[in-house]
């Protein structure tokens, strides 16, 4: 094993809440759906929501990216909860109380209900106060539609909400309710209220009629409603939230809209995906410009003044930016839309003692998540400043963490901002050359003119068959090859066998795991049995033969078949699930295997061992095998072990060999059918020859 | 002279020698060998009888030629090294001379797998011997007969009188190496070298010319090999798979024009080959006497051996040389 | 190292049939890196015995082992441990000759059967190709002919040169197997020092070979250890 510490796979560092995005991808291969949703869940209360609208930190860093593109892991992640509806409502169970404390969370978006979530499964009892007449925070009240459809929110909601979190809607704390009552009722408070204020510009006409704040425009929009918003309009800013109002100005029916930011093009905070959407649906930038005053006449916006931004951060990066107010321009504007930043609604603090600290925010420990006050605790955008939805989740955790001790101990618990885990290393030059290239599997979207006709959903999920084509992009990262230093003799076969050029002998073998493709060639033909794969073992193999085939009767005329197939090859489940009743049925045990080239000797000669009359081999289509050379290694392997067979007196055919058409799906019952047939025969040949 | 022999003594008289081959028996029947003797008496100076030739068990080498000694023939006879070692070598050259046998020749042997070949069986599944090699061999020999040695260092009491011979294949592979091969055979004391089987005249005069640079003709008397050519088939069989002979394709032309010229009938076609094989052995033996160096033709006829007095006469070498009986 | 191949299973199946109880025994040395009696073969060999017998409707029990080398008492004390307390009745090494017998030797009652052909001395020429290139002929010449030894690779072990039966650098015996003396020749010319050839090797004492008898090689440094421990366990005793 490797000495170093052992690392992660990229995807699961880079998200916050460290979702093991390898794990669903590999489970999502296996069929196992509903595994999948679970680990999902596990580390991410918010999953169907992330499903949609994360920002997906997981694909910027997967390796994929210089073979050909990274995964489409959010994609896959959404694939997993709609495939798994009925066991999401299922699996929903109310946890018991078990301790006697109770923890009040102000502020029901995504920061406070993670917390909320995990506190209840620790035992404790949870009180979320929403101010408003729905649970969600930003989540709800803001994300546009056609990005969050509302009820794949409930479906993260109500998980949540089901655990046995109290809820209590439409009370606010510092109006309906103190915060001191809080403090006095509960054993902990935690307050995650976001930054639910749009901030505002002084800039000359900024009052004028027209003027929109983003938030309030965004929530009225969500509420059913919209404003007014005319021909032309104009948004101020270059984040997400500006770029969200901006589609929606689209979809209310202005005909022009544009964009204008501070920063230039490449700077723009918005993803840039959202931002090549929103071009798409007609949208204009203006970069570099900012707002120098809001023209109007007779009390009405008429259009705004922009003044040229030479530079937004300082030399320091800090938000510092210069303008040249000699360069301006004007863009005609029927409203105008200030989406220049967010600030927090204190009011909750109101008669409290809890204090409030600079920039408009909470007095904040950011190690402890305290506030000025014992006993008190935040969390969320109104403590770490703008953030995306994954990182409130994140942070959710955190102050779940922090209270959870807090209530235990008495005593603060002091965290990083973020756990650090060690990721595995970059992928070598020489071994991405050597990597199959298959394009990523794409939802196509409708063009951007008819996107913007209503608030729909401008995207659809995989379907299972794009799903599990996308999943076989993995490259499995932190699962492939390594030694046991005892029995490696260092006979260099590994390294003559690897298609990739990943093992070395110095005196034994080793296999850089960033360079690892998991692809088990090397295990199958290790002479000294000292290659393990940390994937996909064959090792299982004998154990999975021996629950098959412990209900089929040896000594029946029957034929006994075990088939290894290729798991790479099936577009949906209807192979992967075990049914030994289906195994007395038809004669035929399934073993799926991610790509037979990993099947050594012993593995195709052990059904024999455990009463199989035949071995059904079925690999993938020609030429379509991941792992170059796998499919001639496989072939001589399978001449070895029918020559094994042919030794001991019996047929060499036993041992059949296919390769896929098309699917799984269209083509492996017809091996199936005429391997049984072939294994007849040769049964009923031997009969005649033993008389 | 080192061993009075006939051989020897023809060479030593500068005439154009001739020797000849015979094949013994798969078995014991002595009277195939006096046979062949009969057949061959007068047309060569001496007889080289084989020795397992190809690992193929015959009578021996020894015994063969104790019996054409009977019918007054020169024996020449052979020793590989494949199947015996130093020790049954050196009884055997002892028994060999007390028996009369003059001149001897050495050679490595074929490997026992050779003997499984067409249609016989041979042995080839036999543990072989070589325990020295050819030209060992040749050192062992001048050891006995000059030195008066065993090559354990042993004396004998009495010297075999012995004409050593060796084998030269001069197109052999690789090619540039067979005249450094030849110095070495002369360098452990050969005394007279029969070739392999010629028919690429122009190549072999081209070793020869090496070979003379060298000095090696006057220090050894090198023999030309010429194998009888009996049909097409056989000229194709040694071309392709005998090793050091090649055969022009001027040859082999000449041998199918032959065939073709008989058409359908296949006597003739016999018949007409036959003919043109002696002829190109007669035009080859010329070639051989007028190539500088080569003194004599070592005439190969395999189980055509009652052609040889007709060949020898054809190329104008008959009657061979009466030598005056020993003083 | 040590090349060898496994023996058809149908001969292996011969030997250990009236068996019941039978251990196979891999050998982690030579044997696995030729890829003949590793691990992965003795489970490969295991196996197939195992469906045979099935197939046969034979009682036996086919165990595997391996063991580190089947030439060292220390390794092979685990396979006779074993071999006492789970009363096996016969093993089957996949180790090379060397192997066997010395398991044979330390086995009174239980038969010891070769599962492997061991073949040569030699080097990998390629993957999942080995050539013989030692004869262990006791008296090392390799100084002589460049380093390529005319013993092991010349099919009639000639001294002196090519005999001239080879064709294109080819034995006569076969197109597969090389002219040992052409591989010399052409060494020597590469090294210029072919005409060193031009000397004659004399008739060479043969016995430090296995012609001399059964050889044997000792280190007395080592030795005198052994001896110090026995003095010195006896003492203690």
């Amino acid at each position: 094993m490797d000495i170093d510490v052992e690392r992660e796979a990229p995807c699961l560092v880079a998200c916050p809440v460290h979702t093991d995005t390898r794990l669903m991808v590999e489970h999502i291969l296996e069929g196992r759906y509903e595994d999948a949703l679970d680990l999902l869940l596990e580390a991410n209360p918010f999953t169907s929501v992330c499903g949609r609208i994360c920002h997906h930190p997981c694909e910027e860093s997967c390796r994929r990216v210089k073979v050909d593109a990274p995964l489409g892991l959010r994609q896959l992640k959404r694939f997993v909860v709609e495939a798994t509806t009925d066991y999401r409502l299922r699996r929903r169970t109310p946890i018991e109380r078990t301790r006697r404390e109770k923890v009040a969370v102000v502020g029901a978006g995504p920061a406070g209900l993670t917390a909320a979530h995990d506190l209840v499964r620790a035992g404790f009892g949870v009180t979320v106060f929403e101010a408003g007449p729905e649970p969600g925070g930003m989540l709800g009240t803001t994300i546009p539609r056609y990005r969050l459809p509302y009820e794949v929110l409930r479906e993260d909601i109500d998980d949540i909400l089901a655990l046995g979190v109290e809820l209590r809607t439409e009370c606010a704390v510092g109006r309906d309710i103190s915060l001191e009552e809080l403090r006095r009722e509960f054993s902990a408070t935690l307050i995650a209220t976001g930054l639910s204020e749009s901030r505002t510009l002084g800039v000359p006409g900024i009052d004028s009629h027209g003027v929109l704040l983003a938030l309030p425009l965004l929530r009225a929009i969500l509420a059913g409603g919209g404003a007014p918003l005319g021909e032309r309009a104009v948004v101020i800013g270059g984040g997400n939230v500006a770029i969200d109002v901006a589609r929606c100005a689209r979809r209310l029916g202005a005909a022009e809209v544009t964009m204008a930011c501070l920063e230039a093009r490449e700077e723009m905070p918005a993803w840039e995906w959202e931002t090549e959407e929103a071009l798409e649906e007609g949208i204009e930038l203006a970069p570099s410009w900012g707002p120098k005053a809001v023209l109007s006449a007779e009390g009405r916006v008429t259009g705004v003044e922009l003044k040229q931004c030479v530079r937004v951060f300082d030399e320091e990066g800090k938000f510092n930016p210069a303008f040249d107010e000699a360069e301006t321009t004007t863009l005609a504007a029927d409203s105008v839309v200030l989406a220049i930043g967010q600030a927090a609604d204190l009011t909750c603090l109101k008669g409290s003692s809890v204090k409030a600290g600079p920039g408009g925010r909470l007095e904040y420990d950011a190690e402890t998540m305290g506030t000025s006050e014992r006993g008190v605790f935040a969390c969320g955008e109104v403590s770490t400043g703008p953030g995306a939805a994954v990182e409130a989740v994140a942070d959710g955790h955190r102050a779940a963490r922090a209270i959870a001790h807090f209530l235990d101990t008495g005593e603060v618990l002091k965290q990083p901002p973020r756990e650090e885990l060690p990721a595995i290393g970059e992928l070598p030059e020489e071994t991405v050359e050597l990597i199959k290239a298959r394009p990523r599997v794409e939802v196509a979207r409708a063009p951007g003119e008819t996107r913007v006709e209503d608030f729909s959903e401008i995207e659809r999920g995989f379907t299972e068959a794009e799903a599990r084509a996308e999943a076989q992009r993995c490259m499995a990262c932190t699962t492939g090859a390594f030694v046991d230093e005892e029995r490696c003799v260092g006979c260099l076969t590994c390294v003559r066998i690897c298609p990739f050029g990943v093992a070395t002998v110095t005196k034994t073998a080793a296999m850089p795991e960033e360079k690892c493709q998991a692809c088990g060639l090397c295990a199958a033909v290790c002479p000294a049995a000292a290659i393990a794969l940390k994937r996909y073992g064959t090792e299982r193999i004998e154990e999975d033969l021996k629950r098959l085939l412990s209900e089929a009767d040896a000594s029946s005329s029957s034929v006994l078949i075990v088939s290894f197939c290729c798991l790479f090859e099936t577009t949906s489940r209807k192979f992967l699930d075990e049914n030994r009743e289906e195994v007395a049925e038809t004669g035929v045990a399934r073993v799926l295997v991610p790509c037979v080239g990993r099947l050594s000797v012993p593995d195709i000669l052990a059904p024999f061992e455990h009463g199989a009359d035949g071995v059904c081999i079925i690999a993938c289509a020609e030429g379509e095998c991941l792992y170059p050379t796998a499919e001639e290694r496989l072939g001589a392997r399978v001449e070895q072990a029918r020559r094994v067979l042919e030794e001991i007196g019996l047929h060499g055919d036993r041992i059949a060999l296919w390769r896929t058409q098309e699917s799984a799906e269209v083509s492996w019952t017809a091996f199936w059918e005429m391997s049984r047939r072939h294994l007849a025969l040769i049964k009923a040949e031997e009969q005649k020859e033993a008389q | 002279m080192k061993s009075g022999s006939n051989l020897e003594r023809v060479l030593e008289a500068g005439h154009f020698t001739v020797t000849a081959e015979i094949g013994p028996p798969m078995g014991c029947n002595g009277e195939v060998v006096l046979e062949k003797a009969r057949l061959l008496k007068g047309c060569a100076d001496a007889f080289n009888i084989t020795d397992c030739q190809t690992a193929v068990v015959r009578m021996s080498s020894i015994a063969s030629a104790v019996l054409v000694m009977r019918e007054g023939l020169e024996p020449v006879m052979q020793m590989t090294c494949r199947d015996r070692n130093r020790i049954a070598i050196q009884a055997d050259i002892l028994g060999a001379a007390a028996l009369g046998i003059r001149n001897c020749l050495c050679i490595a042997g074929d490997h026992q797998s050779f003997g499984a070949a067409g249609r016989l069986k041979g042995h080839p599944g036999a543990k072989n011997v070589y325990d020295v090699d050819s030209i060992q061999l040749v050192s062992i020999l001048k050891g006995l007969r000059d030195d008066g040695q065993q090559q354990g260092g042993d004396e004998v009491e009495m010297r075999p009188p012995l004409f050593i011979g060796a084998v030269w294949t001069p197109l052999g592979d690789p090619i540039d190496f067979r005249p450094f091969r030849l110095a070495k055979k002369v360098e452990a004391g050969t005394d007279f070298i029969q070739t392999q089987g010629i028919y690429d005249m122009e190549l072999f005069r081209q070793q020869m010319a090496i070979a003379r640079e060298m000095g090696l003709h006057e220090r050894v008397a090198i023999l030309a090999g010429i194998i009888v050519p009996r049909n097409l088939g056989m000229l194709r069989y040694m071309n392709s798979s005998v090793a050091g002979v090649t055969v022009p394709e001027e040859l082999m032309g000449r041998m199918a024009a032959a065939r073709k010229a008989a058409g359908e009938d296949k006597a003739q076609a016999r018949r007409n080959q036959e003919e043109e094989g002696i002829r190109i052995t007669v035009e080859l033996i010329e070639q051989a006497q007028e190539t500088e160096g080569v003194r004599g033709v070592h005439i190969q006829a395999i189980e055509w051996e009652q052609k040889v007095p007709e060949i020898v006469e054809r190329a104008g070498l008959m009657p061979r040389p009466v030598m005056p009986a020993e003083g | 190292m040590i090349v060898a191949e496994r023996k058809p299973l149908d001969e292996i199946k011969r030997f250990i049939e009236g068996f019941e109880r039978v251990l196979v025994v891999g050998c982690g040395g030579c044997a696995t890196v030729c890829l003949a009696g590793g691990e992965a073969e003795v489970k490969i060999v295991g196996s197939a015995l195992r469906i045979a017998a099935r197939k046969e409707g034979r009682r036996q029990e086919v165990l595997e082992d391996c063991v580190t080398r089947q030439c060292e008492p220390e390794f092979v004390e685990q396979i006779l441990v074993r071999v006492k307390e789970e009363g096996v009745t016969a093993l089957l090494s996949l180790a090379c000759g060397v192997g066997v017998n010395f398991l044979a030797e330390r086995l009174g009652d239980i038969p010891v059967f070769p599962g492997l052909n061991t073949k040569f001395f030699g080097a990998t020429a390629e993957p999942g190709v080995w050539v013989e290139m030692c004869a262990g002929c006791g008296n090392c010449m390799l100084h002589l002919t460049g380093g390529i030894c005319p013993v092991a690779r010349c099919s009639k072990s000639l001294l002196n040169g090519p005999c001239g039966g080879s064709t294109d650098g080819k034995c006569e015996i076969s197109p597969d197997v090389d002219c040992g003396w052409a591989l010399i020749v052409e060494r020597m010319k590469r090294l210029g020092t072919l005409d060193q050839l031009a000397e004659i090797t004399p008739a060479r004492d043969w016995s430090s070979s296995p012609h001399g008898g059964p050889r044997r090689v000792v280190r007395e440094d080592l030795r005198e250890l052994a001896a110090e421990a026995e003095e010195n366990s006896a003492a203690a005793s």
